[in-house]
C-alpha cells in the first residue's frame, strides 16, 4: 500500500471545506452538491404530494367547496410542475451528480463551480415557485401552459409570468448539470474504465444528458416568446396577427415528451444498478439495454405529437407519430426481459430495494401498456385529457421514477450517510405505498372511461364519479402514510440507524470501493478498472493491490491541489491532469444575479436591465485567471514521466474541459438558434402571405454587407489561433481586436438596418419573428464581442503562451460559431421570402 | 457481509403482501361494481354513436392483449419469485455468462413486443379507416364556437344561433364544425364520438352520428381556464320527423309577451345590461357576446350544462352567476324582487 497517512491528510486538506456558514456556502463537492439536490428534491416531493392531498380532498365529494377554482388551478399547476422540474429531474440529477465520479472512479466532476451555480440556480427557482403560492400568484395554467390561455389577454396576473421565468431557471439549471455529466462521463473516468465498462446508471445518465441539451432549448424560446408576447405585444400565439397557438404546443412538447424519458431514464438505470446486486451476478444483456437507453433517447424526439392528436394535424403526418409511440414499447420490452432474465439466472436476495424494483417493474409494465393504448390515434380521441391519462401517466412515472428511487435511496443510503435504514419499516412503506398507489391511480383509468376530464376543480352529482372519487382520496392517504413511513425510516436511521460497512451489500461496482461515508476526496488512490464490476472482479488492481506505483503517483497527481485524472473519451487512457477550482462563493452570488436577472421580467424590466450588465460582470470574474494560475511552474510543472495539466494540455491536442464546455456552450446555442429558425418556418407555413400584410420582403443588399463584414471576421479569428500557436501573444490580441472591430461593424450595420423599418415586432407575427432572430443574433454576437474583448485583454498582458492557450482556443471556438450560426439565419431571414413568398404572386 | 445475510423478506412476508394484494384487488373490484347507479354516466364505454362504437371495438381488443401481456409478464416475475423464496441464501457472485440467455431480450424483449404492436397498430389503422370512411353524405352541418366557458351553437344553413344546446337527428351523419373565439377548449361527446381541439384562428371539423334518440353530454376536455370544471353541453338526438319540428321552431324569431308581467319583463331585459351581450332575434336585444336567449326556455340546462333549467335555477342564475360558477363572465344582475319575477315569467316564455 503506497498511500502514506500524510498524503491522506493532505489530500483530506485539499479537497475539504472549512466548517463555517461561508464555507457551506461555498461548497463545490460534487457530494455536497449531489446532496443537497436530493434533500432538496425531496422537500419539493413533499410540498408537491401535498398539493396533490389537498387536491384529492375537493375532488372527494361533488361540489365541494374545500377549495375555489383559482386555489386548485394554482395547486393542480404546481403539483404538476413541482414534481417534474423541482422533484423528478432535478434529484434525478442530484443523484447522478452525488454518484458520477464515485462509479466512475474519480475525485470530483468536471465543472465543481458550475456545478454548485446550478444547484443554487434550481433553489431559488424552486423558492420563487412555492413562495409565489402563498401570494395567490402561483402559475395556474397547467404545467403545459397553453397558449393561448396563458396570453395577458386571458391571465393577466403575474402567475404566469412565474412560471416562464421560473422554468426557464430551472431549465438553465438542467443544462448545466446535463453538460457537467456528459464532460466528466466523457474524459473523467478511471483509467481502464473503456466504453463497455461503464456502468448501465451511467449510460442512462449521460443519455438522459443528451436529451437535456436538445430539449431543453425549444422551451425556453416557447417561454421567450410568451413572456415577448405578455410583455412587448408581440404575436407569436395570436392566430388574429398571423400567430399560431399550435406553436406553443410543437414547442412545449418537443421539449415535453423527451422530459418524461428524462425523468424515467435515470430511474432504469438505478434499477440496473440494483438488480445485478440482489440477483448475485452481472446483468444480463449490457449491450442491448446500453442501446435501448439510447434508442428510447432518439424515439423521445418523434412522439411529441401524440399529445396532440386531437388537433387536428394532417393525418398521415399523425401516424407517424402514432407508429414511433408504438415502437417505445420495445425499448422498453428488452428492460423488463434483462430484468427478468437476470432474476432467473441469479440467486435472489430479497431485500427491500429489490422490493421496489419489483414494484417498479408492476407498475411500469401497465403504465406502459396503456402507453401502447394511447398511441393509437382513434383510441387516443376517447380517453385523451380524460382521468384515463392521469392513471396512464402516474404509473410511468411513479413507477419508471419514484419506485427505482425510493430503492435508490435504500441502497445507496448506508454509502451516503454511513448507517443502514430499518428493514421492518422499510417493507411496511413498500407495501403501503406500492396499495396505496395501486389504489389510488388505478380506479383513474375507469374514471376517464366514466367520463370525467381531468383539470376540473369540481364535478356535477349524478354522473357516476361520487364512488371512485371518494375510494380514490381515501385510497391516497394511504399512499401518503407509506411515503411518510419512508421518511421517518430515513430521519430514524439517521439518528440511531446501525452502522454500514463499506460494501453492506456486497455490491460490484466502483462506488462500494469507498468508505461508507465516502471521504471528500472519494478514493484515497484513484484505481485502475479492469472491468463492468470491478469489486466482483478478481484481477482488478485496487488500491490495497501491492503496487510499486499508485496511479496518483506514476500519473504525478499533487495531493495537494485539487487535480484529478483526464481520461480519453473511448478507452480512458490517462492524457491529462485537471486542476479543479476550489471553494467559492462566485456560484451563488452568480444564481443570485441570474435570479434577480429573471424575476425582473415579473416585476420590472429595469431590475433586469440592471441584472444583464451583473451578469456579465459575475462571469467575467468568475473567469479571472488566479494568480497562480500566471506562474508557469504550476501550469506545467509535476514530477517527470507526470501527466500535462489541462491547462497545457489543449496544446498537445488534447481535448480539455475547456474546450469539452465550450463545444456543450456552442451545442446549446446552436439549439436554441434552430429552435427559432423552425419557428420562423412554421409560422410562414400556415399564413398564406409571407411576409405578413403590408410588409415587403426584407431588403438584402445592406443585410448582406453587414453580413459579409461578419463572416470576414473568420480570418482575424484564423490568424489569432495560428498566432497562439507560435506563441506570438501581441498577434493573438491584435487579430482578436481585430475581430472585435468586424463584429462591432456588423452590429453597426444591423442597427442601421433594423431602426430603418418601417414595421416592428408587435406589426404581426412575421414581425415578431424577424425581429426577434435578429435581436437574438446580435445578442449572440455582444457575448462574442465580450468574450474576444477580455481575450485579447489577456493575450497583451501576456496570459497566454505557446503551452497555455486553451482560453485563447475557447473564444476562437466562439467566435467562429457565431459566423457560422448567422449563415442560416441570414438565409431564412432574407433569402426565403423571395424563394418561398407570398403565393399570391 | 455475514451480518446482513438473514433474509428478511422470507415466506411470510411474501405472502402477507400477496394476500395484501389480493385484498387490495377485491376492494377495488367491489368498488367499481358498487358505484352508485348513476343517472347518465357520459361513458365512452357506452357506445351511442357510431365513432364511439367504433373505438369501442378497438378497444376491447387492447384490453384483451393488454391484460394478457401484463399477467404474463407479471405470471412470470412471481414465478421466478416463488421459486427462489424457499432457496437458502447465498451471497456468492455467480460471473457466468451465456450469449444463449439474451434469447430472453429476443424473444420476450423484441420479438414477443413487435408482434403485439403490430397487431395493436392493425386495429388502430383499421378504426382510422373506418372512422374515415363517407359512404353516405352528411345531412347537416352545425358549427360550434367555445366560449368562456359555454357553447355557442350555429345552424349555418337555417340561419340561428343557440347555445350549449346541439340537436341532431338520430341515425344522421352530422358535420360539426368547431373554432374557438377565445382560448382553446375541446369538443367531446363521449357517448358518441372521440374528440376534436376549438383552436382559436382555425376550424376543424368532425362527423357526430347518434346511433339512439337521448341527451348526451358533452364535455370541454381542453383545460381553459377558472370554471373549466363547468363547461357542460347538451346532445340531443331526435328523431328525424321531432328534430325537424324543432328546428322549423328554433328558426322562428322569439314569441311575443303573452301577458302583463311577461311584458314587463321584455321591458327590464330590453332597459337593462343583459342586452349588451345576450340576443334575443325578434327584439332589440341583439348583443353577441354571451349565449342567444331567443328560445332559452327550451332547453335542457343552464350555465352550460351546470343546471337543470328551471324557473328556481334561472333566478338564481340570474341574480348571482359568480355563486354558481365563480369567475363567469356573466355579472350579476340589480333586480328588484318584482323586476326579477317579471324577467323570469318572460323568459320562461321564450320556448
Amino acid at each position: 500500500m503506497s498511500t502514506s497517512n500524510d498524503a491522506i491528510s493532505t489530500l483530506e486538506r485539499t479537497w475539504g471545506r472549512p466548517r463555517t456558514i461561508l464555507g457551506w456556502l461555498s461548497a463545490v463537492n460534487h457530494k455536497a452538491i449531489g446532496l443537497r439536490y436530493i434533500v432538496t428534491g425531496l422537500v419539493f416531493f413533499m410540498l408537491a404530494g401535498i398539493a396533490a392531498l389537498l387536491m384529492r380532498i375537493q375532488l372527494a365529494f361533488p361540489e365541494n367547496t374545500f377549495l375555489n377554482a383559482q386555489a386548485y388551478n394554482q395547486l393542480f399547476t404546481m403539483h404538476g410542475v413541482a414534481m417534474m422540474f423541482l422533484f423528478a429531474v432535478p434529484i434525478m440529477e442530484g443523484v447522478a451528480i452525488y454518484l458520477l465520479p464515485l462509479k466512475l472512479g474519480t475525485r470530483d466532476m468536471v465543472f465543481p463551480r458550475l456545478n454548485a451555480f446550478g444547484y443554487w440556480v434550481y433553489l431559488f427557482s424552486g423558492i420563487t415557485l412555492f413562495t409565489s403560492l402563498f401570494f395567490g400568484t402561483a402559475p395556474d395554467g397547467g404545467w403545459f401552459n397553453y397558449a393561448p390561455l396563458s396570453e395577458s389577454r386571458y391571465s393577466p396576473g403575474l402567475n404566469i409570468d412565474i412560471w416562464a421565468t421560473a422554468v426557464s431557471m430551472l431549465e438553465v439549471a438542467a443544462l448545466v448539470a446535463a453538460v457537467e455529466i456528459i464532460a466528466t462521463t466523457f474524459i473523467a473516468r478511471a483509467p481502464g474504465m473503456t466504453i463497455n465498462r461503464i456502468p448501465l446508471f451511467v449510460w442512462a445518465i449521460v443519455i438522459v444528458a443528451f436529451m437535456i441539451v436538445f430539449a431543453m432549448p425549444p422551451l425556453i424560446v416557447a417561454s421567450l416568446f410568451l413572456e415577448m408576447d405578455r410583455k412587448i405585444a408581440t404575436h407569436f400565439f395570436n392566430a388574429a396577427q398571423g400567430g399560431d397557438p399550435i406553436l406553443w404546443q410543437h414547442l412545449f412538447w418537443f421539449f415535453g415528451h423527451p422530459e418524461v424519458y428524462i425523468m424515467f431514464l435515470p430511474g432504469l438505470g438505478i434499477v440496473s444498478a440494483i438488480i445485478p446486486t440482489f440477483s448475485r451476478r452481472p446483468i444480463i444483456g449490457y449491450i442491448p439495454l446500453a442501446l435501448s437507453f439510447v434508442i428510447i433517447g432518439f424515439l423521445s424526439f418523434g412522439v411529441w405529437v401524440h399529445h396532440m392528436f386531437a388537433t387536428g394535424r394532417a393525418p398521415l403526418g399523425m401516424s407517424l407519430f402514432s407508429v414511433a409511440s408504438f415502437v417505445i414499447a420495445i425499448p422498453s420490452g428488452i428492460q423488463i426481459f434483462a430484468a427478468l432474465a437476470t432474476f432467473w439466472y441469479g440467486r435472489l436476495w430479497f431485500r427491500v430495494p429489490l422490493l421496489f424494483v419489483f414494484g417498479f417493474i408492476f407498475i411500469f409494465v401497465m403504465g406502459g401498456i396503456t402507453g401502447v393504448m394511447i398511441a393509437s390515434i382513434p383510441f387516443d380521441l376517447q380517453v385523451h385529457d380524460t382521468y384515463f391519462i392521469v392513471a396512464h401517466f402516474h404509473y410511468v412515472i411513479i413507477g419508471g421514477v419514484l419506485f427505482p428511487l425510493l430503492g435508490g435511496i435504500y441502497y445507496w443510503f448506508p454509502k451516503v450517510t454511513g448507517r443502514m435504514l430499518g428493514d421492518v419499516i422499510g417493507q411496511a412503506s413498500f407495501w403501503l405505498t406500492f396499495i396505496g398507489f395501486n389504489l389510488t391511480f388505478f380506479p383513474m383509468h375507469i374514471l376517464g372511461f366514466m367520463g370525467m376530464p381531468r383539470r376540473v376543480y369540481t364535478y356535477l352529482p349524478g354522473l357516476g364519479w361520487e364512488g371512485l372519487n371518494l375510494f380514490q382520496t381515501v385510497a391516497a392517504f394511504v399512499l401518503a402514510i407509506g411515503l411518510l413511513l419512508y421518511f421517518l425510516n430515513l430521519v430514524r436511521s439517521l439518528i440511531g440507524g446501525s452502522r454500514a460497512s463499506d460494501n453492506p451489500w456486497g455490491s460490484g461496482e466502483l462506488e462500494w470501493l469507498t468508505s461508507s461515508p465516502p471521504a471528500n476526496y472519494n478514493f484515497a488512490v484513484v484505481p485502475t478498472v479492469r472491468d463492468l464490476y470491478p469489486l466482483w472482479y478478481e484481477q482488478t488492481v485496487l488500491p490495497e493491490d501491492d503496487q510499486a506505483m499508485s496511479p496518483d503517483e506514476r500519473f504525478g497527481l499533487d495531493p495537494g491541489r485539487r487535480e484529478t485524472i483526464g481520461t480519453s473519451v473511448l478507452d480512458a487512457v490517462p492524457q491529462q491532469r485537471m486542476i479543479q477550482p476550489s471553494i467559492s462563493l462566485i456560484p451563488i452570488v452568480a444564481a443570485a444575479v441570474l435570479w434577480l436577472t429573471f424575476v425582473g421580467l415579473v416585476f420590472d424590466v429595469i431590475i433586469t436591465l440592471i441584472g444583464i450588465p451583473l451578469l456579465a460582470i459575475v462571469f467575467l470574474i468568475w473567469n479571472i485567471p488566479s494568480s497562480r494560475g500566471w506562474d508557469p511552474e504550476y501550469v506545467s510543472g509535476g514530477p517527470p514521466g507526470s501527466l500535462p495539466t489541462n491547462m497545457v494540455a489543449g496544446s498537445m491536442g488534447i481535448r480539455t474541459p475547456a474546450w469539452w464546455g465550450m463545444a456543450f456552450l456552442i451545442l446549446i446555442v446552436m439549439v436554441v438558434f434552430a429552435s427559432l429558425a423552425t419557428s420562423y418556418f412554421y409560422l410562414r407555413s400556415h399564413v398564406i402571405d409571407w411576409p405578413i400584410g403590408a410588409i415587403d420582403p426584407p431588403d438584402v443588399v445592406i443585410p448582406l454587407v453587414g453580413s459579409l463584414v461578419l463572416w470576414v471576421g473568420a480570418v482575424p479569428v484564423w490568424f489569432a489561433v495560428r498566432s497562439a500557436r507560435k506563441g506570438n501573444t501581441a498577434g493573438l490580441g491584435l487579430a482578436f481586436l481585430a475581430a472585435l472591430l468586424l463584429s462591432a461593424g456588423h452590429i453597426g450595420f444591423k442597427v442601421f438596418e433594423l431602426a430603418g423599418l418601417d414595421f416592428n415586432w408587435a406589426t404581426n407575427a412575421y414581425g415578431s419573428i424577424f425581429w426577434l432572430i435578429n435581436v437574438a443574433h446580435f445578442a449572440n454576437v455582444l457575448v462574442a464581442i465580450a468574450m474576444l474583448l477580455v481575450a485579447a485583454y489577456y493575450a497583451f498582458r501576456g496570459y497566454f503562451t505557446r503551452e497555455r492557450l486553451d482560453g485563447a482556443n475557447a473564444v476562437a471556438m466562439y467566435a467562429y460559431a457565431t459566423l457560422i450560426i448567422w449563415i442560416p439565419l441570414f438565409l431564412t431571414l432574407y433569402l426565403t421570402p423571395y424563394v418561398w413568398g407570398s403565393s399570391q404572386t | 457481509m455475514r451480518r446482513a445475510q438473514r433474509n428478511l423478506w422470507g415466506r411470510t412476508g411474501g405472502h402477507v403482501g400477496l394476500l395484501a394484494i389480493l385484498a387490495a384487488t377485491a376492494v377495488l373490484v367491489a368498488s367499481c361494481s358498487d358505484s352508485p347507479a348513476s343517472r347518465n354516466p357520459p361513458s365512452s364505454l357506452d357506445f351511442q354513436g357510431e365513432g364511439s362504437s367504433i373505438i369501442g371495438q378497438e378497444w376491447w381488443v387492447q384490453f384483451a392483449l393488454g391484460s394478457t401481456v401484463f399477467l404474463v409478464v407479471l405470471g412470470l416475475l412471481g414465478f421466478i419469485v416463488f421459486r427462489q423464496l424457499r432457496r437458502p441464501v447465498d451471497l456468492s457472485v455467480d460471473m457466468q455468462e451465456d450469449p444463449r440467455w439474451l434469447n430472453w431480450i429476443w424473444i420476450g424483449g423484441i420479438a414477443v413486443p413487435l408482434v403485439i404492436i403490430s397487431v395493436v397498430f392493425a386495429f388502430s389503422v383499421r378504426s382510422m379507416v373506418a372512422l374515415g370512411e363517407s359512404d353516405e353524405p352528411e345531412v347537416l352541418t352545425v358549427q360550434v364556437v367555445g366560449h368562456r366557458w359555454w357553447w355557442e351553437v350555429i345552424y349555418p344553413e337555417q340561419d340561428f344561433r343557440t347555445a350549449n344546446e346541439i340537436r341532431v337527428p338520430v341515425g344522421e351523419r352530422v358535420r360539426v364544425e368547431v373554432t374557438s373565439e377565445d382560448v382553446i377548449h375541446s369538443f367531446w361527446v363521449p357517448q358518441v364520438h372521440g374528440k376534436i381541439d376549438m383552436i382559436p384562428g382555425q376550424t376543424l371539423s368532425t362527423v357526430l352520428e347518434a346511433n339512439a334518440p337521448g341527451s348526451y353530454r358533452g364535455i370541454c376536455a381542453e383545460f381553459c381556464g377558472l370554471q373549466h370544471a363547468r363547461m357542460h353541453f347538451m346532445l340531443v338526438a331526435m328523431p328525424p320527423d321531432r328534430f325537424d319540428q324543432w328546428l322549423e321552431r328554433e328558426r322562428q324569431q322569439a314569441s311575443e309577451p303573452q301577458d302583463d308581467l311577461a311584458q314587463r319583463g321584455q321591458d327590464v331585459f330590453l332597459n337593462s345590461t343583459c342586452v349588451y351581450c345576450h340576443q334575443i332575434r325578434g327584439t332589440a336585444a341583439s348583443g353577441g357576446v354571451g349565449p342567444d336567449l331567443t328560445h332559452v326556455a327550451s332547453r335542457l340546462t343552464l350555465a352550460a350544462g351546470t343546471l337543470e333549467n328551471n324557473p328556481g335555477n334561472m333566478a338564481g342564475w340570474i341574480v348571482d352567476p359568480q355563486r354558481i360558477k365563480p369567475g363567469a363572465l356573466m355579472p350579476p344582475a340589480e333586480l328588484t324582487g318584482e323586476d326579477l319575477q317579471a324577467l323570469l315569467a318572460y323568459l320562461r316564455s321564450l320556448e
